[in-house]
């Protein structure tokens, strides 16, 4: 009997203790209603998603009620995507090309391969091009990418081998001199030669390339993402800079994508896809629109068709196979990048 | 000025480096030498400056006349070179910066010696605890004589790391006995701090005073009341901090061991254990500072045994299942005139438990009861017995440090030269065993076993710094019943009060 009364009191307590700490938990869940989302980018989306997420935290505290703390974290494409493979936390990706977004897929195996196919427009809500920022008066009359592989000009891209601007530009310039050559690879290759043995500085990220071209000023021309050019010039105030569009450039299409797994682990799937998916809508084109990534939206991008002059663009599959082909033929181990830097050492 | 800066610094630039060979390739440039390079440059610079002045204050306008003019794009060119060597420096900064990030940490220190990736998600550390202690008894009777002397009590290489950021480990075997034993082998996967899952040999969630750390207790010997709960167990639990350590709470199935029990790393008996705990601290995150450090619990087991020699108490200090005192004395046995004791039946515990720690100040309480099913295999007499044990415990530190459940930290680590002498703790104890009455007889014998033992303890401990500690303690401990003809315990032991000074030096990091 007094064992009895005992083992109920026991197994009284545990029911309050279980209770209790259920309660607990829930109260710390309560408090902690705030809800934070990791955007892993690159280099230069600061500014783009620094007005996208207050944007986007506004419509789903309204909708939901949830306050979102959004983090971001920038650096050069393929740096960020090898962070998130050795476990960077990130709920969503906002890369420069598709590769990297594969690599994650490939190797963590943290979304699905066909991840591309989820959102509209191959996940790419936005897209942006390769562009020349030079000195004011250009004083190199830099026309072209003819203009670039003249022993006297000094080039600014960023490296390839860690930044996702460095090869929409790397691309860019081959395929160029492919075009030009009539599809002669070994003239393309021998013009991307030249192209870098023009660059005295090669900066890990696109954003430390425009370090490098604005506030060191070194170089005559930094070679890369159309928006961050046009976004030098919008910070200089001073006419200190102006935009050469080239006659021919890529179509840089930078995928957004969910990685699931890390979603799924911290409770975010549903805010996480949302997110992206208001990328789309017209509040979130407009952001992009006016934080210089061209938009897919026809009618915001037809109001901002001022900003965006039209050149002749190709596509990394019509020129190169898409990213996996491209990748293996010059940025991979003993690729034409590869080649062309030990040529010059 | 500036441009003939610039124009010196080029030229020099220029021919020491070789600059027109400069490129933005990622080199292997040894940082500290391009800067020590660039600083004896520079002063080369300011030398060339200052020979400048001297020519254009000196009247010789022939040899004024004679330096030829510099072409603008010239200065232009030298100051793109020096732009790009700096430049290149900051990059090949940047790099050793970022790989020095990515290289694994050596840690050396009183927490012992850590190595661990750049991003700790890997962890080794390598710990240890050597216990020495000295045991004298005063005024033992010839029976006891011969118990005085030195005990190697602990010797534990300890090792505990992480693995994949979430996995940690445990290994602590002991060396201190005549045989090498295991005393810790657990995994733990946090999920959250709220929800972790162990696996593995691991301290069983009932006992308070048990839950404390071995470097870190008042006295040598932990009270009566950890007489009645497992030293440890093996199974599966599951537990975790709730609020920041506000509750906390374990749950866990176990093979299950009897009290004071140091389970074999193997079972052969189907019957389980179930066992937990929960502990509030419900002040911890309060304003209320003299609130903080209340913290109380109630933990409990339940099993079903049967007939398992090894679910009835340790033998230490005797050859028989039983309980001891602070000098590890047994003065209780299940020694029954005719047959051997098993434990077979349900065996329960239940303790409630509390600390409360303010300041150099803290006090520790915690009852036990053990309710043990056993059975007289040869006369095949039954009965659960409730054994019963409590305690309270207190501190003063005298140096001022804060008292708590995981000890003290000396704000002044010894070092006589410069007048630091470490901290200095008071410790005072009173404890308590009970025997069931229904023991005696079929189970014990009254005329050596005692029927209760009452023990107090004062204490002195010395901590050196994080790493040393001197714990020096007097005990005494009467009992009710027993003291029978004998010479071997627990006759002997119970045949008067044990006085014990007990000392030990300890190494913990």
């Amino acid at each position: 009997m007094k064992m009895k009364t005992i083992l109920k009191t026991t197994a009284g307590l545990f029911g309050v203790a279980v209770a209790l700490a259920l309660v607990l938990s829930g109260s710390v869940a309560a408090q902690a209603k705030e809800i934070k989302l990791l955007n892993v980018s690159y280099d230069p989306t600061r500014e783009l998603y620094q007005d996208f997420n207050a944007a986007f935290a506004k419509y789903w505290k309204d909708k939901t009620g949830d306050t979102l703390k959004i983090e971001q974290s920038h650096g050069g494409s393929g740096k960020q995507a090898r962070a998130v493979i050795d476990g960077l936390e990130a709920d969503i990706v906002t890369l420069a090309l598709a590769y990297d977004v594969d690599a994650i897929a490939e190797k963590a195996r943290l979304l699905p391969a066909d991840w591309q196919k989820r959102l509209p427009n191959n996940s790419s809500p936005y897209t942006s091009t390769i562009v020349f920022l030079v000195r004011k008066g250009n004083p190199k009359g830099i026309k072209d990418w003819d203009d670039l592989v003249k022993s006297e000009v000094k080039i600014i891209p960023a490296n390839p081998k860690t930044s996702g601007a460095a090869r929409w530009t790397y691309l860019a310039a081959w395929g160029y001199a492919l075009k030009k050559n009539g599809g002669d690879e070994a003239k393309a290759k021998e013009f991307v030669t030249k192209f870098y043995k023009n660059v005295p500085v090669l900066d890990t990220g696109a954003r430390g390339a425009t370090t490098t071209f604005v506030q060191r000023g070194i170089g005559d021309v930094l070679v890369g993402w159309e928006n961050e050019a046009i976004l030098s010039l919008a910070e200089s105030g001073k006419g200190e800079f102006e935009i050469v569009w080239p006659s021919l450039s890529i179509l840089a299409e930078p995928p957004v994508a969910v990685i699931d797994k890390n979603a799924k682990r911290r409770g975010t799937e549903a805010v996480a896809k949302a997110y992206l998916e208001y990328l789309y809508t017209p509040e979130g084109q407009e952001i992009a629109a006016k934080r210089h990534y061209r938009p897919r939206n026809a009618e915001i991008a037809a109001k901002y068709a001022a900003d965006f002059p039209k050149l002749e663009l190709f596509t990394i599959d019509e020129v190169f196979g898409g990213w996996q082909k491209a990748q293996k033929a010059h940025f991979g181990e003993g690729g034409s990048f590869d080649k062309i830097q030990n040529s010059q050492r | 000025m500036k441009l003939t800066t610039i124009i010196a610094a080029g030229l020099i630039i220029a021919a020491q480096l070789g600059i027109t060979a400069a490129r933005a390739q990622t080199s292997e440039v040894d940082v500290n030498a391009l800067l020590q390079r660039i600083q004896e440059l520079e002063q080369k610079v300011k030398a060339i400056e200052l020979e400048k002045k001297v020519e254009s204050s000196e009247p010789t306008p022939k040899a004024t006349a004679s330096v030829p003019p510099v072409e603008p794009n010239v200065i232009r060119e030298l100051d793109q070179k020096i732009r790009v060597l700096e430049r290149n420096q900051e990059l090949t900064a940047e790099a050793v910066e970022a790989r020095a990030k990515e290289t694994p940490r050596l840690t050396v220190g009183s927490g012992g010696f850590a190595l661990s990736s750049a991003d700790t998600n890997f962890v080794l550390k390598l710990r240890g605890l050597v216990q020495i202690d000295t045991r004298t008894f005063i005024d033992d009777n010839s029976a006891s004589i011969g118990n005085d002397g030195f005990v190697v009590r602990r010797a534990r290489p300890i090792i505990e790391g992480t693995v994949y950021r979430d996995f940690d480990f445990l290994l602590t075997p002991d060396l201190s006995g005549s045989a090498a034993t295991l005393v810790d082998a657990w995994v733990n996967y946090r999920y959250r701090p709220e929800l972790q899952f162990r696996i593995g040999k691991m301290k069983g969630p009932v006992g308070l005073e048990n839950l404390q750390a071995d470097s870190v207790g008042s006295f040598n010997e932990r009270s009566m009341v950890s007489a009645l709960v497992p030293v440890r167990n093996i199974g599966f639990q599951l537990g975790g901090d709730i609020g920041g350590g506000v509750a906390s709470y374990a749950l866990g199935v176990y093979n299950g061991a009897g009290d004071a029990r140091n389970p074999a790393n193997n079972d052969f008996n189907d019957a389980k254990e179930y066992a937990g705990r929960l502990f509030l601290q419900p002040f911890k995150k309060s304003s209320l500072a003299g609130l903080q450090g209340l913290g109380f619990g109630v933990g409990g087991s339940y099993a079903d045994v049967t007939s398992n020699v090894n679910g009835l108490p340790n033998t230490t200090g005797g050859t028989l299942p039983g309980f001891v005192t602070s000098g590890l004395q047994q003065f209780f046995a299940y020694n029954p005139a005719a047959g051997a004791v098993t434990a077979d039946g349900v065996h329960w515990r239940l303790s409630p438990q509390g600390y409360y720690y303010y300041g150099p100040f803290g006090l520790l309480g915690e009852y036990v009861v053990s309710d043990q099913g056993v059975l007289n295999t040869t006369s095949q007499a039954r009965a659960n017995l409730a054994q019963t044990a409590w305690q309270v415990s207190a501190q003063w530190v005298l140096t001022g440090e804060s008292a708590s459940f995981t000890g003290i930290t000396p704000q002044r680590a010894f070092d006589p030269r410069n007048g630091k002498w470490g901290a200095w703790q008071l410790v005072a104890r009173y404890a308590q065993l009970d025997i069931d009455d229904d023991t005696f007889g079929s189970f014990a014998n009254p005329l050596t076993s005692a029927r209760s033992a009452q023990g107090w303890s004062v204490g002195l401990n010395w901590w050196l710094n994080r790493n040393i500690r001197v714990l020096t303690s007097y005990s005494r401990t009467t009992f009710d019943g027993g003291g029978g003809a004998g010479a071997t315990a627990p006759a002997a032991v119970t045949q008067q009060p044990e006085e014990a000074f007990l000392t030990r030096v300890q190494l913990s990091f």
